[in-house]
């Protein structure tokens, strides 16, 4: 028998090896979204029980039932024929999420009570306390769970890690809710099947020819059938995110979920310390449930996340450089302005856009697919009101036209193609409920607009449900309806001067309060300080403006008039503004489909002029008169 | 350049039009294939199909008729392993077809190993792997065993559900320097733990590294229970146990 060089051995092993640690790899990753146990054809190599083993026939085994959406690895822990047991324990303790109910058993998480409602939380560590995807809200019952752990740490207030929150007293009720919840509301901004017109400018970077998938001029996979991208806007608060056909312009699918880093604050500041405290898991907590929402799009639309080519990101600047793993403290201090931004100011990039690699990034998508973020504007106006002006293609008006972009932060762009100037504007979340005792985000169930009838107020909720509170449009809605019926002064104070709680719909127990109003007082004194400021450097007066474009999720739903009446809007005559909904997300996808518009948005954005509201000299002033419901002046300049 | 037709085994034929679909990889692999004797391809194509026993009939009677070992490596099981994994990527196989695949393989290099003994080519090293008692979950330790495997390393596998015991006495029949240990189930985790305190009572911790891993258990968890390292994966295990050869007192 010939012998065996031993070098020529050795470079056998290293094949093998390298074979081998591609298997691996590719195992450890499919065994986030598919039990390793199951085999190509969905039968159960387990030595073990799981209660997705179903007999199929004799002798051919186990089939899985499974459908890996819930955590797979959970069913391992229960012995399939030990269904009973237990788990039969009566008691009068109830748990409740969406509105759906579930009986309280000893022993058991949070988690597990997710599952038995079939609420979806996110989690890639078989729940041991490890990845920190699983953060849920608990909304009631937080004294009978057992106390945090070393694993929530970083979690404050009333959230907590489903996976080792164990409920101890089951005789109670409990109520939570996950962090990724979709408003529906904004689900229905922006059409599906709706084609962007220039198809002249069609132009995306990702292409096919002959069964090859380019990125530009680079070969980077076979064509699979689709070739998609996605054109993300990723709010404080909310986050939508357009799956777009990069071959013939459509959009695929819409959607959208709540920004589930709410966990480390409502608004940008308490983020920006939240993240300089616990680096890295705001990030974490919104790549899952992006992650999640691939998945869902991938089942829904029949596709694979190997179609997805490429991601365009807007968003505002935190929210961006986050997502990007950029360090975002100096955004939080004078003159709050990035990394990025310094950089670009000191020479050191030509553009404050930036692309990086979605593997790089933990998004599940083509394992070569980029991500591209939109130029920054300055400051806090970030890479959302770049969006918002390719959408409205402020390149080409001649006219002067404003710009409100109207979120947890609004911004405000005033100009035409030669001048601008845009301001960003610290609102915070009241208008979305946050901070206003009902309150709440465009759930259905929201009131979204009031009457006031013959001494009786009448509402409205979305899809007609039973009415939780109020939600932004809703809150405007009230407070225009409060002040022309004289129930309400300019300074929020009630008709009955002593009375501090108005009793709003007794009968659903929903009540509106002084407090409430000198919350949302706040809020719209910042759109107000922020529109106001603006118009006035720019020497022009709200009938100047040939159109207001006003932007923003739940913009669309408010009704001009009262946005009007209240001051939240500045009184351009009502036939010249335009909602135009989430247009961040609509310049995005042009931006996915063209990459002329991409070169000329970075160049565009340079000729910005930035105000910093603060450190004009009558801010306060300015502040003080925006704080009272009244229309504002329509005379500025 | 060679064609689909130059092979001559038809199982390799079709799974190369079936399964393959970069142009670049179909291209080498008719290349690859259309080079190697029809037994190379016949071991591969049994290899593919995670058929064990004929992989082990055919790298004996290859052997037999003088074939070299490096050859059957290359032409028989490396090529065909190359094609196991292009399939598992594009997912139209699964962990326990892969895992089939590793074990044909095995069964293929047992009847090299002896020639590597007589060219003087001992193994890298002698793990003995397992899942601790009352685990039945084997498919982290198995692609462990895989890696280790084709690292070089001859592994023991006393399989899942393994008692103190049983690791003991593995340890001491096949002097091995090093024990890998898994557990899947937070209830089943402290096993390791009381494992490693019963190689203690033998007096036979200080004769045997011991390395952890698993989903559920930590590098905190293996310090405190006085493991010698902790692999969050398999490609850790391996290079884990590498690091405990090449330095052999070093305190892990």
């Amino acid at each position: 028998m010939k012998k065996i060089d031993k070098s020529e051995y050795e470079k056998r092993l290293n094949k093998i090896t390298e074979i081998f640690e591609d298997l691996v790899t590719h195992a450890d990753e499919q065994a986030t979204y598919r039990c390793p146990y199951k085999n190509r054809f969905d039968h159960c190599t387990a030595q073990f029980g799981c209660r997705n083993q179903r007999k199929i026939d004799e002798g051919t085994g186990l089939l899985c039932v499974g459908d890996d959406k819930l955590d797979y690895r959970d069913a391992w822990e229960t012995d399939a024929s030990d269904d009973t047991g237990l788990l039969d324990i009566k008691t009068n303790g109830t748990i409740t999420c969406d509105g759906k109910t579930y009986q309280l058993s000893p022993g058991k998480t949070v988690f597990d009570y997710a599952d038995d409602l079939a609420v979806q939380v996110p989690t890639s560590c078989i729940r041991t306390g490890q990845c920190h995807e699983c953060i849920v809200e608990i909304k009631q019952g937080m004294e009978h769970l057992r106390p945090p752990n070393d694993a929530e740490s970083f979690l404050r207030d009333n959230y907590r890690l489903a996976c080792q929150s164990v409920v101890l007293d089951i005789d109670t009720h409990i109520e939570f809710t996950p962090l990724r919840r979709s408003p529906r509301i904004l689900t229905q901004i922006g059409t599906v099947g709706e084609k962007t017109d220039t198809s002249q400018s069609l132009n995306p970077l990702v292409t096919q020819k002959d069964g090859i998938v380019y990125y530009d001029s680079e070969p980077v996979d076979r064509f699979r059938g689709h070739i998609y991208g996605l054109a993300l806007d990723i709010g404080t608060t909310t986050v939508v995110a357009n799956l777009v056909d990069l071959e013939n312009g459509e959009t695929v699918s819409v959607s959208s979920f709540e920004n589930p880093q709410r966990f480390g604050g409502s608004d940008i500041m308490h983020r920006i310390s939240y993240d300089g405290e616990f680096e890295g898991e705001l990030r974490k907590s919104l790549i899952a449930a992006l992650n999640s929402q691939i998945m869902e799009m991938c089942e829904t639309h029949d596709f694979v996340r190997q179609e997805i080519y490429e991601i365009v990101v807007a968003g505002n600047t935190t929210m961006r450089d986050i997502f990007f793993r950029q360090d975002v403290q100096s955004i939080g201090q004078k003159p709050y302005k990035s990394v990025i931004e310094h950089e670009y100011l000191e020479g050191m990039r030509s553009t404050t856009s930036l692309t990086e690699k979605a593997r790089r990034i933990g998004i599940r998508s083509n394992p070569k697919a980029l991500v591209y973020s939109l130029p920054l504007i300055a400051s806090h106006v970030g890479a959302d009101v770049a969006a918002d002006l390719v959408s409205i293609d402020m390149q080409s008006q001649e006219d002067i036209v404003m710009l409100v972009d109207v979120g947890t932060n609004t911004e405000v762009v005033v100009g035409n193609s030669e001048r601008m100037v845009s301001a960003s504007c610290p609102a915070g979340p009241a208008f979305e409920g946050g901070g206003i005792e009902y309150g709440m985000p465009a759930y259905p169930g929201a009131i979204e607009s009031v009457i006031w009838n013959d001494g009786k107020l009448e509402y409205e909720t979305i899809d007609g449900k039973e009415p939780q509170g109020l939600c932004g449009s809703g809150l405007i809605s009230l407070l225009a309806e409060m002040l022309r019926n004289d129930q309400m002064s300019p300074k929020g104070v009630f008709a009955n001067r002593k009375q501090r709680i108005l009793e709003l719909f007794p009968e659903h127990g929903i009540t509106f309060s002084r407090d409430d109003a000198s919350n949302l007082a706040q809020a719209k004194a910042a759109n107000y300080c922020g529109q106001y400021i603006v118009l006035r450097h720019f020497e022009c007066s709200p009938q100047d403006i040939s159109k207001l474009y006003l932007a923003g999720g739940f913009a669309n739903y408010v009704n001009i008039r009262d946005a009007i009446d209240i001051g939240f809007l500045a009184p351009v005559p009502e036939e010249r503004i335009v909602k135009i909904g989430n247009a961040a997300v609509g310049g995005a996808k042009e931006v996915l489909l063209s990459r002329e518009k991409r070169i000329e948005i970075e160049n565009f954005v340079k000729k910005i002029e930035h105000i910093e509201l603060e450190t004009t000299s009558d801010f306060f002033d300015v502040f003080v008169e925006g704080c009272q419901f009244k229309p504002m002046p329509t005379d500025i300049a | 350049m060679a064609s689909i037709n130059d092979i001559a085994n038809e199982f390799i034929r079709e799974e190369i039009e079936e399964y393959l679909e970069r142009p670049d990889e179909i291209e080498r692999f008719i290349e690859m294939f259309s080079q190697a004797s029809s037994a190379m391809q016949d071991i591969s194509a049994a290899l593919i199909d995670g058929d064990h026993h004929t992989v082990d009939e055919l790298t004996e009677e290859a052997l037999g008729n003088g074939t070299e070992a490096l050859e059957i490596m290359d032409d028989g099981l490396i090529i065909g392993m190359g094609i196991v994994g292009i399939k598992f990527r594009e997912n139209f196989i699964f962990v326990p077809e892969v895992l089939a695949c590793a074990r044909a393989m095995k069964a293929g290099m047992a009847h090299i190993e002896p020639i590597l003994s007589d060219s003087g080519i001992e193994p890298v090293g002698t793990v003995i792997m397992g899942t601790v008692k009352g685990d039945l979950h084997d498919i982290g330790k198995n692609l462990c065993i895989m890696m280790l495997r084709g690292a070089g390393f001859v592994v023991h596998d006393l399989g899942v559900d393994t008692s103190e015991d049983e690791f003991i006495e593995a340890v001491e029949e096949y002097e091995a320097p090093i024990l890998g240990m898994s557990a899947l189930l937070t209830t089943t985790m402290p096993n390791m733990g009381k494992t490693i305190d019963a190689f203690i009572d033998e007096d036979l911790r200080e004769e045997v590294k011991i390395m952890v891993g698993g989903a559920p258990v930590t590098q905190t968890f293996a310090d405190d229970m006085g493991a010698d390292g902790y692999g969050k994966d398999a490609l850790e295990c391996v290079s884990l146990a590498k690091q405990f050869l090449e330095e052999p007192d070093e305190e892990w």
